[in-house]
């Protein structure tokens, strides 16, 4: 009867164990990374509450956010966005690099990275694979801006982000951002 | 009649053997690989770095992705089948001189091995200097090296794989790989690096 209980304690044990490190393995990066650029750069991100409080269309951008806008990238629902605005993102453009990719190494696939010396403009793609789906995490950092778009692709567009990685990572974040005009 | 300790141990050596051969074959595909990291210090004087990592992982997800029943992807499918990586790192530069023929030479070195050779009569619409290195094994290309240099700009191509110059050339514009302006080749080599 001991017997029993220890091996279906083990069990109850091993799947939970198994379920953490799925969650972990698969996490929220998103988060994880917009928290990261917070502590590293000093600054704070606003998110979509924020930028309805500011008087944006926020309606269309929502409509656009939930891919109910045609040309969109990503998949109906996908986008996960984070703006930073007016904030100081100075230097250290090499550290943060590494810092970013040590963080993202095990889960995501870094496609292109850019750095722009003179506006110190940083551009980040990632890719990964969720199921029979592709994540993208585009990060975008200026002197006084920055976004973090993650967003699910189709297959469609997967094909497009590959023949042109740096082309199509601006899009996705063009696309995720802009409001439009009325 | 053999024992079953025979028998595993006949199992146990044939897997060791074939472990090996895969390992060794893994290796002479990494080998083609370059060593690109050498470059980064140069990320901090360039007014623009690109760097792309297309790995196997990716170049499998891509040849997945296109169609065999579309013509256009049908051909895109072919140029990438069996490639394992596409790695490039480009620099651009305000002023001259910010790289230095020793940046350069520790690209170079790694396409002096024995299995590397450099490809003559390639030209470029660009101007500055374009060497071509292939990398065979036997008869097979395994890689292909670009090393592209002009006063304020450096580019290396890296692809990891079965490639050729036509390929290559077919691939500029797409899946990082720049403009390198690659117009005419022949199969002419120079082994002497």
């Amino acid at each position: 009867m001991r017997s029993l209980q220890i091996r279906v304690i083990t069990v109850v044990a091993l799947l939970a164990l198994g379920f953490t490190m799925d969650v972990r393995a698969k996490g929220d990066d998103f988060n994880s990374i917009v928290k990261m650029i917070e502590q590293f750069y000093g600054v704070k991100h606003e998110g979509l509450p924020f930028l309805a409080k500011a008087g944006m269309k926020v309606g269309r951008t929502a409509a656009r956010v939930k891919g109910g806008t045609a040309k969109r990238l990503a998949e109906a629902g996908t986008i996960k966005l984070a703006v930073f605005e007016d904030q100081n993102f100075n230097g250290e453009t090499l550290k943060f690099r590494s810092t970013l990719n040590a963080a993202l190494n095990e889960t995501w696939l870094p496609l292109v990275q850019t750095l722009s010396a003179p506006n110190e403009e940083q551009s980040y793609v990632f890719l990964r694979q969720s199921g029979d789906k592709y994540n993208v995490l585009v990060i975008t950092i200026e002197q006084r801006e920055a976004t973090v778009v993650q967003v699910t692709l189709s297959p469609e567009n997967l094909k497009r982000l590959l023949k042109d990685p740096e082309g199509t990572g601006k899009a996705i974040t063009e696309e995720a951002t802009i409001v439009d005009q009325e | 009649m053999k024992t079953l300790f025979q028998i595993k141990l006949g199992a146990w050596l044939i897997a060791t053997l074939l472990l090996g051969c895969s390992t060794v074959a893994a290796q002479q595909v990494q080998t083609s690989r370059l060593e690109l990291s050498s470059l980064d210090h140069l990320s901090a004087k360039a007014s623009q770095t690109v760097d792309v990592n297309i790995d196997e992982r990716l170049i499998r997800v891509a040849a997945g992705a296109f169609s065999d029943k579309d013509a256009d992807e049908r051909e895109i499918k072919k140029l990438i089948v069996g490639i394992k990586g596409i790695y490039v790192k480009s620099f651009e530069f305000e002023t001259d001189g910010q790289f230095s023929t020793a940046d350069i030479e520790g690209i170079r070195a790694q396409v002096r091995g024995p299995n590397w050779t450099r490809l003559v009569n390639v030209t470029s619409k660009k101007q500055g200097n374009l060497e071509v290195y292939l990398l065979m094994n036997g008869e097979q290309v395994a890689g292909l090296a670009v090393l592209s240099s002009e006063e304020r700009e450096l580019t290396v191509v890296n692809i990891v794989g079965p490639i050729d110059l036509e390929k290559l050339a077919k691939l500029e514009g797409q899946f990082g790989v720049p403009e390198l302006g690659i117009e005419k080749t022949k199969d002419k080599k120079n082994d002497e690096n």
